[in-house]
């Protein structure tokens, strides 16, 4: 089966995801976008991955895996994703524990809000999601890998908030991908010459719409086949696409 | 300065057991790496609270001659083990980054 996928979608949880990003408006906009597996990854929290999870359960046409972007202690932003539900609340639950105790005013930072699949506010992160854990970008490797999921440093391309950035270059991990932003996607698309990026060959590469707007959904998105859904197949497809410039 | 002497003069713990004990002739104060690599001078202590590993490799390619990991943050092993391969001392100090830039700056090149 041929998967039209976008795994980084911040949904009405992150601080800086807006408030339509409900579950069920994601999937919605997701389909009529022309997409059929997607992954909401907010900040540090998991929170509304069951909500998706419903939705995708009883939905034929779309299917999903369970993300979160966590950021480190280097305050490097790292998508990881799950196709256990139980496995990334476990570990959200590790990740939400490492962050600093700064309770979120959503004046200041924006609303942290927790939906279910009928749209309904069942809670909010307290603390603020935004803020770095204290796993180093090593630890966050380990954590996610133990837990059964891929390690996909988020936008390396990007002047904030990525290796390049925050370290400068690409360290020797266990990463199962980088991601280029849509960013630097859509200029290599348009024929723009891009600033060359240090280490990329030694990675699978995929790109994700990073959207916290409705409208951004599916502004990039992976093209691949595959009859089985999961984080091992995904990985083997991962592997395939080794030192090709992208799988969109 | 060497910097063993500059970390006895200021009280700083030296958290690595062995180490090069080099002359200081630089400080450079940053917690973005990026920003290190970019425009720490060559042979510096870099003052910074990120206290993990990749600041070991940054040190090593500037030849820093020490890191100094500020606001008593814990140092993670697998940083200690690198800074001790590398033979650059690790130093710790409840200061942050400001008062201990100007303790350091006072000692070599007050």
């Amino acid at each position: 089966m041929l998967f039209k996928a976008d795994f980084h979608i911040h949904s009405c949880l992150s601080p800086c995801g807006s408030l339509e990003m409900s579950p069920v408006d994601i999937v919605s906009t997701a389909k009529a976008k022309g997409l059929n597996l997607i992954a909401i990854s907010d900040h540090n929290s998991a929170m509304n991955c069951p909500a998706l999870h419903e939705l995708c359960a009883n939905d034929p046409d779309i299917s999903c895996f369970y993300g979160m972007e966590i950021t480190s202690e280097e305050e490097v932003h790292i998508l990881s994703l799950f196709d256990n539900l139980e496995a990334v609340i476990a570990m959200s639950s590790l990740v939400y524990k490492s962050l600093p105790e700064i309770i979120n005013d959503p004046d200041k930072f924006g609303d942290q809000v927790a939906v279910d699949a009928e749209n309904n506010i069942i809670g909010e992160a307290e603390i603020y999601l935004g803020s770095p854990t204290s796993f180093s970008v090593s630890r966050v490797v380990e954590l996610v890998h133990s837990h059964g999921g891929l390690v996909i440093p988020a936008h390396v391309d990007r002047p904030v908030y990525s290796l390049s950035s925050q370290l400068g270059f690409i360290p020797e991990e266990d990463f199962d991908a980088l991601e280029l932003s849509k960013h630097y996607v859509l200029r290599q698309k348009d024929g723009i010459r891009q600033k060359a990026l240090l280490n990329l060959e030694n990675y699978p590469l995929i790109t994700n719409s990073d959207s916290h707007y409705l409208a951004d959904i599916g502004a990039v998105y992976n093209s691949f086949e595959t009859d089985e859904l999961s984080v091992n197949s995904l990985k083997k497809i991962l592997f395939s696409y080794k030192n090709s410039i992208c799988m969109a | 300065m060497k910097v063993s002497e500059l970390a006895g003069k200021l009280g700083y713990e030296i958290v690595t057991e062995k180490y090069n004990d080099n002359e200081i002739a630089d400080g450079y104060t940053s917690d973005l790496l990026s920003d290190v690599m970019g425009n720490a001078p060559e042979g510096a202590i870099l003052i910074t609270i990120q206290a993990h590993k990749n600041t070991l490799a940054v040190a090593s390619q500037l030849d820093f001659t020490a890191v100094l990991i500020c606001n008593n943050r814990s140092v993670e092993a697998d940083a200690v083990e690198t800074a001790l391969k590398l033979g650059i001392p690790i130093l710790k100090t409840k200061d942050n980054q400001f008062i201990a830039s100007y303790k350091v700056y006072c000692e070599i090149k007050g």
